[in-house]
C-alpha cells in the first residue's frame, strides 16, 4: 500500500492525484515484463493498480508497517493540470461536483473515507470507466456516494448563504460581508456576486478561515488572506447605512403572520448557525414579538 | 379613510408590508438570468430564500403594496375600503430605493409589487408601470420582478408591465365564483380570468418571437401564478383541486397557491375558526398539487365526490397508495421513472438517482438508503431483486396503522406550532 499525504486544501489534494498517478506510472515503467497479479504488498514485484494507492488530507494517527507514506507538496502546476484535465475530459459538471467536495469540511467520523482518497478514486474510476463523467451516479459505489454526500454538503451550505449573506456599506463606498461557513463555501459565494453586483466594490470575509474575496468594481474578484485585515475600517458604515438596516428590520417584523407565529419552523428553516451574520436574526432574536414599530393588525 | 400625510418611509415601509403579508407567494423562481456586467443583479431559476420570518416562511422578494389605499370591498382583506387600519402610499421613487438598496446588500431577491387599488384599475396600474420602468430602465435592475396585474385595467397596460416583470399573477382569490360574488362583490371571474387569458396568450406568442429572434425582449419569463383562500368558504379539497388542475392544464399557470384563511375582519360573512388558521389543510393541498406538478397524478385519481376530502392524517401519495394496493410491490430495478414517483418515501430525486444508479449494478435496500428514499415508509410497495425488506403483510389496515404511526405524517412544523385539533374546518368545512 502507498499512502499519498496531501494537504486538505484544493491545491493540495489535487496535487495528491497527480503525484499518485503518476507514482503509479513510473511504478509500472521500471518492472521488466510488465507485472503479474495486482494487489500485493511489495512494492516493485508485481504491477501497481490504483487499489494499492491511497491518500490521506490528514496526518494519519498511526503509520502501518506495511505501508510507504508519501508527503506531497501543494503545487499550482499540478493541480492545474489536474483542474484541466477534469474539465477536458469529463465535463464542469463533473469538475464542479469534485470541486465541491474538495471544499467540504465534515468532521470525520470513524469508518468514513477520507475526502481525498474518495476523490481520487472517484476520477481514476470516471476516468477509466465508459460512464465518465455518469460515475457519478453510482452512488452504490462508496468512493462516488462519499464525494456526492461531500460535494451535497457544500452546495447546500452554498446554497443557504447566497441568501443569508449581509452586505453593509462601509463609509468608503465597499459593501462588506463577515460569514462563518461550516465548508470552504467562499470561492462559490464570491462567483455569484462577481456576477449579480459588477459594479460594486466588495469583500466577503469568512472570519472563521482569515480568508477574503475581494471584488472590484468591472473586475474579477481574487481570494486573498486576510490576516492582516484593517478592523477599524470594516466599523466605520456609511452615513445611510444604519437608516437602511432599520427600514429592513420593519419589514421582517411586518411581514410575518402574528396567527401563524412558529419559531420552531424558522429555526428549522434557518438554522440558528447562520443568525449571527443575519441582523433581522441576531437584533431580533427572530422577531417573534409584535413589531415595535408597526401599526398593529386588528386581529 | 385615515389618510396621513408627510409619513417617513419607515412608517410606510411598515404599513404597506403589514397589508402585503397575506400574499404567500415569495418565490424567486423560474428564470434563471445571468448579470449583464452593467446593471446589479441576476437572477437563479432555483429561487433563494434570504430569510425566514416569525412565522417560519419564507422572505425572497421585497413584497409590499404600492397602496393599501382601496375602493373595493373584499370581506377577507384588511385593506377593504370599510376597514380602520392606516393608510399609506408610495411613490415609484421610494419602491425603486428599497428595492435597489435592500438588494445590494443581499436582503431580498428581488421585487414583488401588489397593490390596493386606488382611484381606479387604471391609475393604480399605471402607478405599478412607471414603477417598473424606472427600476429597469433608470436603475437598471435586472434581478427579479414579480408584480400584480389589477384586474379590470387596460391590457395595454398590462402588456407593457409584463415586458419588464419575471412574474405575473392575478389572484383567483376564492375557489368559486359564488365565493367571489359573497365576499368580494366587485371582483367577478370574469374581470379575473380575462386578464389570465391575456397573460398567458402573450407568454405563448413571446415564446415564438424569442425563438426566432434570440434578443427579443421577454415577456413574463418566469410565467403566471395566482393564489386563493383555504378556509373562507365551504368548497371541498376536491374543487379547489380540480380549479388548480384546470389552471395548470388550460391557463399554463407556473403555480398556484394556497392561503389558509386568516380572520382579519371579523366580517358576519366569513367562519370563526377558533383552531385558528387550517393550517394543516393547506399543508395537504400543497403536497398534491406538488403530486400534479411533478408526479403525474390527476386530482381524480386522489379525490371524487364521494371522498372529496383529503385524509389529514396521511399525505395524498400514502393516501393514494394505500386505496391501490393492487399496484404494489413494485421491483425497484426495473420499475419505470413513472412508476417509482408513486412508491411513498420515493421523491423524485431519489426516482431520479434510482434510475441512474441501476445502470451499472442492481439496487438494495441499503443502496436505496444511501440515495435518499424513505425506507420506513417504502418497504411496504417495493422489492429489490425480487426480494421484500421484511416479511410484511400487503394489507391496507396493517399497513395504515404503522404509516400514521410514522409522526412525520404530520408535518413537523405543524405538530410544534402546537396545531391543537384538526378543526371543523379541516375535516367537514361544515361552517
Ligand atoms: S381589491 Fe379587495 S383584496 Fe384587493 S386590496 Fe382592495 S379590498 Fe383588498
Amino acid at each position: 500500500m502507498y499512502t499519498f499525504i496531501c494537504e486538505d486544501s484544493p491545491n493540495g489534494i489535487f496535487s495528491g492525484v497527480y503525484d499518485a498517478w503518476a507514482f503509479k506510472i513510473q511504478q509500472n515503467k521500471q518492472m521488466p515484463d510488465g507485472g503479474g497479479q495486482s494487489g500485493s504488498r511489495a512494492a516493485g514485484q508485481t504491477r501497481c493498480t490504483h487499489d494499492d494507492i491511497r491518500l490521506t488530507s490528514r496526518e494519519p494517527d498511526n503509520y502501518e508497517l506495511f505501508s510507504q507514506y508519501f508527503p506531497v507538496t501543494p503545487s499550482a502546476e499540478k493541480s492545474d493540470k489536474v483542474a484541466r484535465t477534469l474539465c477536458a475530459r469529463l465535463g464542469t459538471e463533473f469538475y464542479e461536483t469534485v470541486m465541491n467536495a474538495l471544499l467540504a469540511v465534515i468532521p470525520e467520523r470513524k469508518g468514513e473515507i477520507d475526502k481525498a482518497d474518495a476523490i481520487y478514486h472517484t476520477v481514476v474510476l470516471a476516468l477509466s470507466s465508459p460512464a465518465g463523467a455518469n460515475t457519478l451516479h453510482r452512488l452504490n459505489h462508496p468512493h462516488v456516494h462519499r464525494v456526492f454526500t461531500l460535494s451535497r454538503a457544500t452546495a447546500n451550505e452554498a446554497h443557504h448563504l447566497l441568501g443569508f449573506l449581509r452586505f453593509r456599506e462601509l463609509e468608503n463606498g465597499v459593501l462588506f460581508s463577515t460569514i462563518h461557513p461550516k465548508n470552504n463555501a467562499l470561492p462559490i459565494l464570491a462567483e455569484h456576486f462577481t456576477d449579480r453586483l459588477p459594479q460594486e466594490n466588495f469583500i466577503i470575509y469568512d472570519e472563521n478561515r482569515r480568508q477574503a474575496a475581494v471584488h472590484a468594481a468591472g473586475k474579477n474578484f481574487m481570494l486573498a488572506d486576510a490576516s492582516d485585515l484593517d478592523e477599524a475600517m470594516i466599523k466605520r458604515e456609511s452615513c445611510r447605512e444604519a437608516e437602511y438596516q432599520s427600514l429592513w428590520l420593519a419589514f421582517f417584523e411586518n411581514i410575518a403572520i402574528r396567527a401563524r407565529v412558529n419559531p420552531k419552523l424558522q429555526a428549522q428553516n434557518i438554522p440558528k448557525r447562520f443568525w449571527r451574520d443575519t441582523i433581522e436574526l441576531s437584533r431580533t432574536g427572530g422577531g417573534h414579538f409584535p413589531p415595535s414599530h408597526a401599526p398593529l393588525p386588528p386581529e | 379613510m385615515n389618510i396621513q400625510m408627510n409619513m417617513s418611509l419607515a412608517e410606510k415601509l411598515a404599513i404597506l408590508s403589514d397589508a402585503a403579508k397575506y400574499d404567500v407567494a415569495c418565490t424567486s423562481s423560474g428564470v434563471d438570468r445571468r448579470g449583464n456586467g452593467a446593471g446589479m443583479g441576476n437572477s437563479v431559476a432555483a429561487g433563494i430564500c434570504h430569510t425566514f420570518s416569525a412565522d417560519g416562511r419564507c422572505v425572497s422578494l421585497l413584497k409590499i403594496l404600492f397602496t393599501n389605499e382601496c375602493i373595493f370591498n373584499c370581506a377577507y382583506c384588511q385593506n377593504n375600503c370599510n376597514s380602520d387600519v392606516p393608510r399609506a402610499s408610495f411613490t415609484p421613487d421610494e419602491v425603486c430605493e428599497l428595492t435597489m438598496e435592500f438588494y445590494r446588500r443581499n436582503y431580498i431577491e428581488g421585487l414583488f409589487l401588489s397593490s390596493g387599488i386606488m382611484v381606479s384599475p387604471n391609475y393604480t396600474m399605471g402607478l405599478i408601470y412607471q414603477t417598473l420602468y424606472q427600476l429597469r430602465r433608470v436603475h437598471q435592475f435586472n434581478g427579479y420582478i414579480h408584480v400584480k396585474a389589477i384586474p379590470g385595467a387596460d391590457p395595454v397596460l398590462v402588456e407593457k408591465t409584463g415586458f419588464l416583470a419575471d412574474r405575473m399573477s392575478i389572484n383567483l382569490e376564492l375557489p368559486t365564483a359564488e365565493g367571489l360574488k359573497k365576499l368580494a362583490p366587485y371582483k367577478s371571474r370574469h374581470t379575473i380570468l380575462k386578464p389570465m387569458r391575456q397573460i398567458q396568450n402573450r407568454i405563448t406568442e413571446n415564446k415564438n418571437e424569442v425563438a426566432l429572434y434570440r434578443k427579443a425582449p421577454r415577456f413574463v419569463p418566469a410565467g403566471q401564478s395566482t393564489q386563493m383562500i383555504i378556509g373562507a368558504t365551504p368548497e371541498h379539497d376536491y374543487e379547489i383541486m380540480r380549479v388548480a388542475e384546470s389552471l395548470y392544464q388550460k391557463f399554463d399557470l407556473k403555480r398556484v397557491f394556497y392561503s389558509a384563511f386568516v380572520n382579519v375582519n371579523q366580517d358576519a360573512n366569513l367562519p370563526v375558526l377558533p383552531g385558528g388558521p387550517p393550517l394543516l389543510r393547506e399543508h395537504r393541498l400543497y403536497q398534491a398539487d406538488w403530486l400534479l406538478r411533478y408526479y403525474d397524478f390527476t386530482v381524480d385519481e386522489l379525490l371524487s365526490e364521494e371522498r372529496p376530502d383529503f385524509n389529514i392524517y396521511l399525505d395524498p401519495k400514502c393516501d393514494w397508495a394505500l386505496r391501490h394496493l393492487e399496484c404494489f410491490p413494485i421491483e425497484i430495478n426495473r420499475a419505470d421513472y413513472r412508476t417509482l414517483l408513486r412508491v411513498p418515501g420515493i421523491g423524485a430525486k431519489s426516482a431520479q438517482r434510482i434510475v441512474k444508479a441501476r445502470r451499472t449494478a442492481a439496487l438494495g435496500f441499503s443502496d436505496l438508503k444511501k440515495i435518499g428514499v424513505v425506507l420506513k415508509r417504502a418497504l411496504y410497495f417495493i422489492t429489490c431483486s425480487g426480494k421484500m425488506m421484511y416479511r410484511t403483510k400487503l394489507d391496507e389496515d396493517y399497513i395504515c396503522r404503522n404509516l400514521i404511526g410514522d409522526r412525520t405524517q404530520i408535518p413537523r412544523e405543524i405538530r410544534e406550532a402546537g396545531y391543537k385539533q384538526l378543526s371543523l374546518f379541516d375535516i367537514g368545512m361544515e361552517p
